[in-house]
C-alpha cells in the first residue's frame, strides 16, 4: 500500500476528457510562451536558441503532469462521507463528511462545457476544505450534486 | 424600570450616531489643530490664512453632510426580537434586511467602545457563523437594555433547543433554586433568572409585561451621566460564576516576555549602548545609517507598537467565567467586551507557550469560534495568559468532556512530552529531514471525544479539536515526504487563529489516522447535536455553580464595575475546577 486506500471505497475516475480540456486551457500560454521566445531566436540565432528549448521542455512536462493528473483524479461516495483524491507527485486526499457541507456548486468553464464536462465543488464551513471534482460529464455532475445534496439533508449537523 | 427586549420595530439608542461617528469628529478636530497649532508644531505659516478659511469651511459643509447622513442612518435602522431570530434593518438608498437564527447562535458580545463606556452605552454584536457580514451588530443601546437583549437572545436561543428536545431538563431546577437563594440582594428583576432554558418561560411573560412601558427613549439627558440608573433586565443574566482571572502584573509580565516587545525594547537600548562604547566618528556613521533607513524602521515600529497596545488592550482586566448561558469572557482596557460563547459552539482551542514563557510555566489559549471575523486578539482569546492549572481550566471550560479517565494528566504531559509519552503517536525518525528540531515533539493522540495535535520544541503548542467539530479531513503528501515515507494530515475547522495540522506522520499512521478520525467525527456528530448542548453542559455547570460561595452575576444592576474591577471577587487556586473531576456530561 503506497497510497491511502480505505476500505469500502469504490473510486470514480474522473473523464479522461479531462485531459483536452485542460491542454486547450494551457495551450494559450503555453504558445505565447513559445512564440515570445522562437522570434528573438530566429532573429539573433546561436545561444538564444536556449530559451525556446527551456520553454518546450516545460509545455512538454506540464503536458506530461496534466496526463498523469487527470489519470489520479477520482472520487468516492461512501455512507458517511465523500472521498476526493488528487495529484500524483503531491498527492491529496480530501475527506468530507455529508453532514458537514454548507453547499454543493457545479460550474462549467466555455471549453469544459465544450466538452460536456463541469466541476463539483463542495463547501464546509471551513475554507480550507479543498475538495473540488473536476470534469465529472454533465449530466453525472448534475446527479451527483443531487446525490450529495439528499445526503447531507439527511445527516446534516450544526456547526 | 425594567428593561426588555423589543418584540417591535425599535430604533437604535438617539445618541448612536454619535457615538459612531465620533471618529469623524476627531479627525475634525485633528484638522483643526493641525491648522491653528503654531508653525514650530507643524502647523501652517501665515500665508496659509485665506485657505485654512476655505478649507474650515468646506470641513463644515462636511461635517453637516456626516451629521445629517448619521441622523438618517439612524432613523433608518430598527430592529425588534422575535422567538427565533434577531433581524435588523438598515440603508438610507440600499435597505439592508437581516436575520439571525437564534438556533444557529455561535455568540453573543456586548462590546462597549471608550465613547460608548463612558457615557454608559453599548454594542449587541450577535454572530451566527453565516460567512462573510453576517453579524448583525446592534450599535448602540443603553448598557442596560444591550444587557436585556442579550440575556434574552440567551434564553430563547437555549429556550428553542429546550422545545426541540421536548422535555424539561432534570437537574437544572435544584440548581436554580440554590442559586436564587444565595444571592437575595440581586432583588426582583432576578425572577427569570437561572440557566437560561428555566428563565425562558419567565421571560417570555416579562417582556409582553414590560412592551408598554417601551423603550425609555426619552430621557436622553439623564443617559449622559456616567452610571446613571440603566434599570433591570426583565431576564437577569444566567447566574456566572468568575474561574480564570488574568492579574493585570502577569499580563504586563507575557508581553514583556513576547518577541515584538524584545525587538521594541533592544532597538533603543543597543542605540544607548552604542552612545556609551563607540568613539563619535563611528556613531555619525551609525546614526546616518539609522537615519536614511528611519522609514523602513517606521513600519517595524509601528507593528511591533500595535502588538504591544493589541495584547494590553485587549487582555486587560480579563476575566473568564462560566454560566449555563455558555462560556464567558470579559476584557478591555479602553474598549471593553463582554462575551459569551454558548456551550459546544468552541471548534477548536489552540495552547500556545513561547519559549521566554516557560520558565514561568504560563500559557496563551487561542480558541475557533464559527461566526467571529474581527482580527484574532479581539475576540479568539480565551486566556491570554495563565498558568498551567488556569490553561486546564479554561480548557475544562470549553470541552467539559475530554473522554479520558485521567484528562488533566493527558493534558499536561501534552504540554510538555515528547515522542510517544502520553500516549501520543510520535512523528517517525525519518521527519527530521522535514524537522531536524522539532520531530521529536510531533505528536498526536484521540481521546473519545477530542483529536490532541502537539508541536513545537520551542514555542509548545498543543491544538485540540472535538471530533463533533470536525468539518472535513485532508491527508498530503509531496515527492520528498514519500521518499520519507510519512504524511501529513490536516483537520479542517472554522476560520480562526488554530489550524489543526498533524505534520509528517509516519505513512500509516497517517493513513490510519485519518481513517479512523473520519469515523469518529461521524460517530460523534451522531451521538451528540448542538441541539442537545443544553443536556450535556448544564449538570456539569450546576455542579461548578453549586460550589461554596456562588457568585450571582447582578448584570443589570451595575455591571460596569464588575469590568472595572477584575480583582475583587478574584480568583483563588481553590476556585480553579478540578479538571480531574470530570463531569457527569460526558457519560449521558
Amino acid at each position: 500500500m503506497t497510497w491511502f486506500e480505505p476500505e469500502g471505497a469504490s473510486w470514480t475516475y474522473v473523464d479522461r476528457k479531462l485531459i483536452p480540456a485542460r491542454l486547450i486551457t494551457f495551450a494559450v500560454p503555453a504558445l505565447l510562451m513559445l512564440a515570445a521566445t522562437v522570434v528573438p531566436a530566429v532573429i539573433f540565432g546561436g545561444a538564444v536558441w536556449i530559451a525556446p528549448a527551456v520553454v518546450a521542455v516545460g509545455v512538454a512536462w506540464t503536458t506530461w503532469v496534466i496526463v498523469r493528473q487527470v489519470g489520479a483524479h477520482a472520487w468516492a461516495e461512501r455512507d458517511d462521507d465523500l472521498l476526493v483524491k488528487r495529484g500524483r507527485m503531491f498527492r491529496r486526499v480530501t475527506v468530507v463528511p455529508y453532514g458537514r457541507m454548507q453547499f454543493v456548486e457545479v460550474e462549467a468553464g466555455p471549453v469544459a462545457r465544450a466538452l460536456g464536462l463541469a466541476r463539483v465543488q463542495l463547501h464546509t464551513a471551513s475554507p480550507g476544505t479543498d475538495a473540488s471534482i473536476s470534469g465529472v460529464p454533465t449530466q453525472e455532475a448534475a446527479r451527483l450534486r443531487d446525490r450529495l445534496t439528499a445526503r447531507g439533508e439527511a445527516t446534516l449537523a450544526g456547526l | 424600570m425594567v428593561n426588555t427586549a423589543p418584540r417591535e420595530w425599535t430604533r437604535m439608542h438617539p445618541v448612536s450616531p454619535f457615538l459612531g461617528a465620533w471618529s469623524v469628529f476627531g479627525a475634525i478636530g485633528a484638522y483643526w489643530f493641525f491648522n491653528n497649532a503654531p508653525e514650530w508644531a507643524g502647523g501652517g505659516g501665515d500665508g496659509w490664512r485665506p485657505a485654512i478659511i476655505t478649507l474650515v469651511l468646506i470641513g463644515l459643509v462636511i461635517a453637516v453632510f456626516v451629521v445629517a447622513g448619521a441622523y438618517l442612518s439612524w432613523r433608518m435602522t430598527t430592529y425588534r426580537i422575535t422567538d427565533d431570530s434577531v433581524e435588523l434593518r438598515k440603508g438610507i438608498l440600499f435597505r439592508q434586511s437581516k436575520q439571525a437564527r437564534l438556533d444557529r447562535l455561535q455568540a453573543v458580545d456586548v462590546v462597549q467602545p471608550l465613547l460608548a463606556r463612558v457615557f454608559g452605552f453599548a454594542a449587541v454584536r450577535i454572530e451566527v457563523a453565516g460567512g462573510e457580514g453576517s453579524t448583525v451588530a446592534l450599535e448602540y443601546l443603553r448598557l442596560g437594555d444591550a444587557e436585556a437583549l442579550r440575556n434574552e437572545i440567551l434564553a430563547l436561543a437555549a429556550g428553542i433547543k429546550q422545545a426541540r428536545q421536548g422535555t424539561a431538563i432534570p437537574g437544572t431546577m435544584p440548581g436554580t433554586g440554590t442559586m436564587l437563594g444565595s444571592g437575595p440582594s440581586v432583588g426582583a428583576g432576578l425572577a427569570g433568572a437561572g440557566p437560561a432554558g428555566a428563565g425562558f418561560s419567565g421571560g417570555a411573560e416579562a417582556s409582553e409585561h414590560g412592551s408598554e412601558h417601551g423603550s425609555d427613549h426619552g430621557a436622553v439627558l439623564r443617559d449622559f451621566i456616567p452610571g446613571a440608573d440603566q434599570g433591570v433586565p426583565a431576564i437577569a443574566a444566567a447566574a456566572e460564576r468568575d474561574l480564570l482571572v488574568v492579574p493585570p502584573g502577569r499580563l504586563i509580565g507575557s508581553i514583556v516576555l513576547s518577541g515584538p516587545f524584545l525587538w521594541l525594547a533592544a532597538i533603543p537600548l543597543g542605540l544607548l549602548v552604542a552612545v556609551l562604547v563607540l568613539t563619535s566618528e563611528v556613531e555619525h556613521m551609525l546614526f546616518a545609517i539609522i537615519g536614511s533607513s528611519f522609514a523602513g524602521l517606521i513600519p517595524v515600529l509601528f507593528a511591533g507598537a500595535g502588538f504591544v497596545w493589541s495584547r494590553l488592550n485587549t487582555g486587560f482586566g480579563f476575566v473568564a467565567g462560566i454560566s449555563a448561558d455558555g462560556v464567558r469572557l470579559r476584557h478591555g482596557l479602553l474598549e471593553t467586551r463582554r462575551q459569551t460563547v454558548p456551550p459546544g459552539r468552541v471548534q477548536a482551542v489552540q495552547m500556545h507557550q513561547p519559549l521566554l514563557w516557560r520558565r514561568r510555566g504560563w500559557w496563551r489559549l487561542s480558541v475557533n469560534v464559527a461566526g467571529y471575523q474581527e482580527s484574532e486578539a479581539n475576540v479568539s482569546t480565551l486566556l491570554p495568559v495563565g498558568t498551567q492549572a488556569d490553561a486546564l481550566a479554561a480548557l475544562w471550560l470549553v470541552l467539559p468532556d475530554l473522554g479520558d479517565p485521567d484528562p488533566a494528566g493527558t493534558i499536561a504531559r501534552a504540554m510538555t512530552g515528547t515522542g510517544a509519552e502520553g500516549g501520543f503517536t510520535a512523528s517517525p525518525r525519518s521527519s527530521r529531514w522535514f524537522d531536524p528540531f522539532q520531530w521529536k515533539h510531533r505528536g498526536v493522540r484521540a481521546t473519545d471525544t477530542a483529536l490532541l495535535i502537539r508541536q513545537g520544541r520551542w514555542v509548545r503548542e498543543l491544538v485540540v479539536v472535538p471530533h463533533e467539530r470536525t468539518q472535513s479531513l485532508g491527508l498530503s503528501q509531496g515527492p520528498l515526504q514519500r521518499a520519507a515515507e510519512v504524511a501529513t494530515v490536516v483537520v479542517h475547522s472554522t476560520p480562526g487563529p488554530v489550524s489543526p495540522v498533524a505534520c509528517h506522520l509516519s505513512r500509516d499512521d497517517a493513513f490510519a489516522l485519518l481513517e479512523e478520525q473520519a469515523a469518529r467525527a461521524a460517530t460523534s456528530r451522531k451521538r451528540q447535536t448542538p441541539e442537545q448542548w443544553l443536556a450535556t453542559v448544564v449538570p456539569a455547570v450546576d455542579e461548578v455553580l453549586a460550589g461554596d460561595d456562588v457568585t450571582v452575576a447582578p448584570d443589570g444592576e451595575r455591571p460596569a464595575q464588575r469590568g472595572d474591577a477584575p480583582g475583587s471577587g478574584g480568583l483563588t487556586d481553590n476556585q480553579v475546577p478540578d479538571p480531574t473531576q470530570h463531569t457527569p456530561g460526558g457519560e449521558r
